[in-house]
Parts: structure tokens; sequence; C-alpha cells
């Protein structure tokens, strides 16, 4: 596993997926890395189901970067159609052609006798403009027809249109695509496919059936910890440990849109460009709409924040305490400072210590000065 | 390997789970692909591969744990059901009551197979057993011995006393660890560790036996798993044959109520409702979208002007237009959940819950006397769990008096902005307000500003002016009202019922 080249296009089993994803900082139990694996021997598609923001698109992203593809990406939409997602011709450049080989249509035509010997002479020639030269190829066509193996993604599919699922149907169990006027274009190298869905509707049987099925969740709080210390190399320890809490415990809200990894990794990097060491019940008021995207949910989650620092093992009471406390020294040393919000958060944290250390406490108000 | 895997998939079928033969391959193909020792990884390969929908994954933890667990026997897991019918047929006889493991091991003196399984045990599973077992597995709902999915777990092959074989290695490898014979333990063990490690929880073993890896206590871990099978084997397979008896049984249907009345759509029902709902959509017209389409006016499609004209020489004598089309559904349901309307409840709930699902713009309001929006209820994939949300009396009062006029004005004067000229209303209900005012007003004016408003009632024409049935007043109002009660009437009713007006 260590000798092997670290973008080599295959794995050797479950636990070098899981490793090497690792190493491009996506941390995966080895559910997930079962199907990736399975995915790449068995060279199927998989179909991603999850909420929003617990890393469907990233493991497309990732898988591309693990094995040194060329990741190419269709983001579905109401409406689309096979013009967009699959192939068009390009007129423009055909009706520029014909004005320009104007001359040699007509040399070509000399000595026709008749309509009939002219259509004939020109229709062995209509390959010409009907060729794979001006096709202008959209994602999926790109992504089976390109030289360099792909990962093709195919983003929120629950937002496109049957049609277009059923479109996609070729491609997913073929490889291949059929355009009538040229015949079916086969793929020069397999590409990955991986198909993300959030679920807002089902997904037609006859594309699951097509597909390895893999439903991302939540992770652990040991996983979503892992998953913030890679992605965030600078958080605090005891930081981590309380946004994970935190965070869990607002997923358990009956929310509309509870806080999922992407949002939570928002949270802990704006926490620690701000220096907080620790959560208190300010800090987490003043940046909840990192959060919690509505705000009904943010009004729900408001009341219940000091039962939920509690959870992370925060005694708010005391906090709240200590908070107001420190609030007034910092009045009575810091009038002339402008008190910045990171200063501020900091400032909370080091009387925290004051709690447990009366030493910690004096030293900090010497740090102020 | 093949013969467990489809029969799991046999077994998952029969209990309602879609499996295709293409999907049943794909597993087979998977599970070559994974290291068999693995037992997470046999199987996250089979959920991903046979499993597509997340109401399936409970049943399939469920029935892999019990499948492919023969050790769960032992482990005070065996559930106390009565199955004393089951030992006094005459097949049960080929389940071993008994079985001696000599000390010894035994001569290579047996014709049959070059290595010769230990005589006692050989005897339970002779040739005319098998076959009878065989046969009455025909017949009835039989396990058969000699096609017997332990072989999974058991060994590769496909009779059992070849599996029996295998365990002969199983006592090589305790014999051998002693030392003085590393190079015959180091021969036959990857086989023969490979074979027990699928029947034991694979979990708590050391990786694979690279040999000289293993310590002593690990070995003598082992050993004693080992030993308490052997030990054990009778009972284990008892049980196991039990229980895969059991599984095999075709679930027992709930109630034999009359379908109206059960609360739990069938798989086949539900494949019907979800493809009629599907056409349904199609034929539902309500939103624009971005796909455009050749029309007599609108747009130039510059493109499919050029290729038109090409004839022309590239002068564009003949414009194609196009026009932005309206073909996505939205959809706004008004659900009458009271008392009057339970008997039908059922059928509505699943039409509600699939549309819900379908359609990506579809909000759902249920009432009785107050209106509740219920869309986001009814959004999380879990069916039984959403409808127990939305009917358990949890976010409105089921038992009060339905009151119709309420409900409609309580729309009006709230919800009337998810009202455009694309919205298809649908109502279902039977229209019976109790007496209240019906306040058709409010329904006028849902039906003016909404495209078409439909009407599903469960109740006869011919009752309508009975009792204290508003519905005569609202038939008036809607653009059509039909009488669906199950599946079969809205089936009749889909060819025309929401075709664009």
């Amino acid at each position: 596993m260590t000798t092997e080249p670290q973008m080599s296009a295959t794995f050797e089993d479950v636990s070098d997926v899981v490793q090497r994803f690792r190493d491009h900082d996506y941390v995966m139990p080895d559910k997930v890395g079962t199907v990736v694996y399975l995915a790449a021997e068995l060279g199927k598609p998989v179909l991603v189901e999850g909420p929003a923001g617990v890393g469907k698109t990233e493991l497309a992203k990732t898988l591309a970067a693990v094995t040194g593809r060329r990741l190419v990406r269709l983001q579905c939409y109401e409406g689309q159609d096979d013009t967009k997602a699959l192939y068009e011709w390009d007129y423009g450049k055909q009706l520029l052609y014909t004005q320009l080989l104007r001359e040699q249509i007509d040399s070509l035509m000399e000595g026709t006798t008749g309509l009939a010997d002219a259509a004939s002479r020109l229709r062995d020639h209509e390959d010409v403009f009907f060729s794979e030269h001006f096709l202008l190829e959209r994602p999926l066509l790109e992504a089976i027809r390109s030289p360099e193996p792909t990962v093709l993604l195919i983003d929120e599919i629950d937002r496109s249109d049957e049609h277009l699922e059923a479109l996609m149907l070729e491609v997913l169990a073929e490889y291949q695509v059929t355009v009538p006027e040229l015949g079916t274009l086969v793929s020069r190298s397999s590409p990955l496919v991986v198909i993300t869905s959030n679920a807002t509707r089902d997904v037609s049987e006859a594309l699951k059936r097509r597909c390895l099925h893999l439903s991302l969740t939540y992770p652990t709080a040991e996983r979503e910890m892992e998953i913030l210390q890679l992605r965030i190399p600078g958080i605090a320890e005891d930081l981590l440990g309380q946004v994970v809490e935190v965070v869990r415990g607002m997923r358990d809200l009956d929310l509309r849109k509870a806080p999922s990894i992407s949002e939570a990794l928002d949270w802990a990097r704006a926490l620690t460009l701000l220096n907080v060491a620790s959560l208190d019940r300010a800090t987490v008021e003043e940046t909840i709409t990192l959060l919690i995207k509505y705000d009904r949910d943010v009004e729900r989650v408001q009341g219940e924040i000091p039962r939920l620092l509690g959870r992370a093992g925060i005694d708010v009471a005391l906090e709240q305490q200590v908070h107001n406390h420190g609030d007034g020294h910092g009045h009575d040393h810091d009038q002339p400072h402008s008190h910045s919000r990171a200063q501020g958060a900091h400032h909370h944290h080091e009387h925290d210590d004051m709690r447990t250390d009366s030493k910690g406490y004096f030293g900090s108000v010497r740090g102020d000065h | 390997m093949e013969a467990p895997v489809v029969r799991f998939a046999g077994l998952l079928r029969n209990r309602g789970v879609r499996i295709s033969p293409a999907e049943t391959l794909d597993a087979l193909r998977a599970i070559r692909a994974v290291r068999l020792s693995s037992r997470a990884a046999v199987r996250e390969s089979l959920r991903a591969t046979l499993i597509k929908e997340a109401r399936d994954e409970r049943l399939f933890d469920e029935l892999f744990e019990e499948f492919f667990s023969p050790w769960l026997a032992t482990e005070g897991n065996c559930r106390g059901h009565g199955h004393a019918h089951d030992h006094d047929e005459p097949d049960a006889a080929g389940v071993p009551t008994d079985i001696k493991i000599s000390e010894q091991p035994p001569d290579f003196d047996d014709p049959s197979h070059s290595h010769g399984a230990p005589e006692d045990v050989a005897k339970y599973f002779d040739d005319d057993q098998l076959a009878t077992a065989k046969r009455m597995h025909k017949e009835g709902n039989r396990i058969d011995l000699a096609g017997l999915s332990s072989e999974l777990m058991l060994g590769e092959t496909d009779a059992l006393d070849e599996s029996v074989e295998r365990l002969r290695h199983v006592l090589h490898l305790r014999r051998l660890s002693n030392p003085g014979a590393p190079g015959d333990f180091a021969f036959d063990a990857g086989e023969v560790v490979d074979a027990d490690l699928s029947v034991g929880s694979v979990d708590h073993l050391p990786p694979l036996p690279g040999s000289e890896k293993l310590d002593p206590d690990e070995l003598a871990a082992l050993r004693e798993r080992v030993d308490g099978a052997i030990a054990n084997l009778p009972e284990l397979l008892k049980g196991y044959l039990e229980r895969l008896m059991e599984l095999e049984q075709p679930p027992p249907k709930p109630t034999e109520l009359n379908p109206a009345y059960r609360m739990a759509f069938d798989e086949d029902e539900r494949r019907r409702m979800d493809a009629l709902l599907r056409r349904l959509g199609r034929q539902l017209r309500g939103a624009q979208s971005q796909h455009r389409k050749r029309a007599a006016r609108g747009r130039l499609n510059a493109s499919r002007t050029m290729r038109r004209n090409m004839r022309y020489g590239g002068l564009p004598f003949d414009p194609v237009m196009a026009a932005k089309r309206e073909d996505k559904p939205r959809l706004v349901l008004l659900v009458d959940v009271s008392l009057s309307v339970r008997n039908t409840a059922r059928f509505t709930l699943h039409l509600v819950y699939g549309l819900q699902s379908l359609f990506s713009q579809v909000r759902t309001f249920a009432f009785v006397a107050d209106l509740v929006e219920v869309t986001p209820y009814l959004s999380t994939s879990e069916l039984d769990e959403s409808l127990g949300k939305v009917f358990g009396g949890e976010v409105l009062d089921v038992d009060a008096n339905s009151n119709y006029g309420r409900a409609l004005e309580q729309f009006h004067s709230e919800y009337l902005s998810a009202i455009n000229r694309r919205t298809t209303v649908l109502v279902l209900g039977d229209g019976r307000g109790n007496r209240n005012p019906p306040n058709f007003w409010a329904l006028d004016d849902i039906t003016r500003r909404a495209k078409q408003t439909i009407w599903l009632t469960p109740e006869p024409e011919k009752y309508w002016h009975l009792g204290a049935s508003d519905m005569d007043g609202y038939a008036e109002l809607c653009d059509r009202v039909e009488l669906v009660r199950d599946l079969d009437q809205l089936e009749a009713v889909a060819g025309d019922i929401l075709k664009p007006v």
C-alpha cells in the first residue's frame, strides 16, 4: 500500500480506499470505502443519496483527486435537456464551413448532369458535415469520449426532469452515446461515475437498478472531529469537541435544515478566525447564522443554546456569571482600546481559566495591558 | 458461493424488496471483488448492490444478521418460537442430534473423497437423507440440506459433506498449532481459516492467518472458538436451519382486512400507485420549464433557424421560433383527515405521500377543523413515521369535527399566495362540513386563481345531498369532481382526470 504511487487509478482493497481518501483529507467509514472500491472494481456508477452538505459532491471530487482522473461535472437543473447534457451540433460551424467551402462544392458539382446526379454526388460527401468535428460535447459525452480517464459527477440528479434521467440510462449502463446522425459513440475510457441526489424526489427505478446505492448520513462524533481536525489544522482541541457536540445537538432538534458537515466546517473555521478557544453563549448567538439558515430555525435554536452548551460540557450558569464579570473587568482596563470581537472572545476564555486558577486570572489581566 | 447470495436475494424479495436478476448478478460480482473474510465488506457490498431504497435498509440489516449468523443460536439469541411441529416431521431426521469428533485424525481410507470425513458425521449426511430433504423442500417449504445456504459459512462447494470435510481442516488447525508442524499449518491455513472466519463472528478474529503473526494467545482464543463450534455443531446447525426455515416463510399478512381498511400498502400496491402518479404527473401542467419547444410564436431559435435555412444559402427566410413550455406540475393538496373519511384514509395518505415524494413542487395542507401545512412532515423518507406524525394528532386535532368552511377560509387568508395560475389544487375529502358554514366563496376564490381545481371524494354522487354534506355546492365550483377511493378507481379516471384543461 505504501509503496504504491498515490495516483494509481485502481484500489487494492477497501482499506486502501479509505487510507488514500484520508490522505486527501476526506474521512469515510469503511461502508463508504467498500462502495467506492466496488464502483472502481465493477465499473458501475454510484448513486449517493443523503441530506445536503454531508460530502456527496466532495466524494466525487476527492475520488478524482485520489485516482488522478479529470473531473467532469454535470450540474442538473429543472428543464435541462439533451443539448445541455449530452451533445449538440455546432450549427454555426457547419454553416461557416459550407460558406468557406463553396468553391470546393462548386468544383465538385462540375460535370454533373441534372439535379439528381448532383444530389447523389453531394450525398457522398454529406458525412463531412455530420462528423464528430461538428459535435459540441456536453458533459456526459465529454466524460466518455475523453482520451484521459475521467470521473463523471452528475450532481443533484433529483433536480433534473425524468426525461433526462432516461437519457442517462444508456450512458450509465454501457458508457456509450447514440447520435442518430453518427451512430454510437463508445467510451474511450470508462469513467467512474458518481451521481448525487438530495432525495427531494425519488430517482427512477431504472436508474437505481444500474447503480450501486450509497446513503450518506451525518458522521459519528469521532469521525466528525477527525474531519474538522483535518480540514482546519489550527483548531483548538477544546473547541473542536464543543463544536461537534453542539452541532450534533442541533441535528436532534426538529429543524427545517439541520446543520451538516459543511456548515459545521464553516462555523469552526469562523470560530478559529475569531480566536475563540472555548464556546460560550454570546459567541454561539453571534455566529449562529453560519450554522442555521432559516429564521424559524434560528428562533428555535436560540432557546436551546444553554442546553446544547450544557451537553458540550459547558456550564452555562457559571459561564454567564463569568461572562458578566469579565465584561466588567474589560471595561475597567480596556477603556482606551477598541475592543475587537476576536480579543473579546479571547478574553472570555482567559476568564474561564480564572474559575479554576486565580493566577491565570491575574496573568490574563497583565496580558491585557 | 453463488447459492447463498441468490437465496438471500430471494429472501429479501420474499419480504417485498424489489430485486432484479441484474442486481443479483451485480451482488455476485461485488462479493467476488471484496474479501469474503470481512463480514462488514460483504454486508456493504450486498447492501450497495441489492438495496436501493432507504426504507429497505432496516429489513436488510435484520435479515443479514439472521441469515449469515449461524452462531446466533448459541449466544442465547435463539428465538423461542414454537418449532415443535418441525421436529416431528420426517425430514427433521436429517438434522443430526449427536456428533462425535474423534481425537485421532481420521484415517485416509474413505474411498468417497480424498480426505475422508469423520465417519460419525458422514452418517448423518448420507445421500439418502439429503435426497429426502431435497424432495421435501420442493413439495413443502422445507430447507434442503444439499443446497444449504451455509455454504458461504462452511466452505465453497456444494454439498454438506464437503463442508464437514472443511470442518476437519479446522481440527487440523487446532492440532497443528502445537509446536512441531508449522509447515502443515501454513499449507492449509488460508483455506481453512477463511472458511471458519466466515462461520464465526469474523470481527473478533485476528486478520488473516499470516500464520507466524498469530501470537499464542490469539491462537488459543481461536482454538477455543473452534472447539466450542465443533462441540455444539449439531445444535448450531439445528438452530440455524430452524431460523432459516422461519425466514423462508412468507411474512405473515398483518391482517386479512378489506384492503380499504388496511393501513399499509403492500409492495405491489405501492408500485402501482407510484407508476400511476408518475403518469398523472406527466399530464399535469403547471410551472414553466426552461425547455423550449418549437412554436408558432416565441423567441427566435438561432441554431435551428440556421440549419433550416441552409437550403436558402444561409439567408433566414424561414425563422424557427421556440417558446417555453409548461411541463412541471405545481400542486396544492388540501386533505381532510377527519374521522368521517377514515375508511379511505389509507388510500388518501398514500396518494398524498406519493405525490409529495415524486414531485418537487407540492404543498400539502391537512385539515379537520383547523388547517395546517404538513409539507415538511411528509418530506422525510420514512412513510410510516411521517404519516404517524401528521395523523397521530401531533400537529393537529384529528378528533375534532371536520369543518370545511373554516379550513377553506383559513387557507384563503393565510396561504392564498401558494396558488397562482399555474397551480393545480387537489382537494381530498368528502365535503361533509357538519353543518358549519361551507364558505363557498373561499373555494370560489381559490378556484379562480388556480389553473384548475380537482376534488377527489370517496362518496358517490347519490349520497352528496344526504346528511350534512356540502358536496353539491363545492362540486359546482370545481373543474372536476371524481369518485376515487382506491387504486382501481384512480387508475380508471387517471387517463382524463388531469388532462390539460
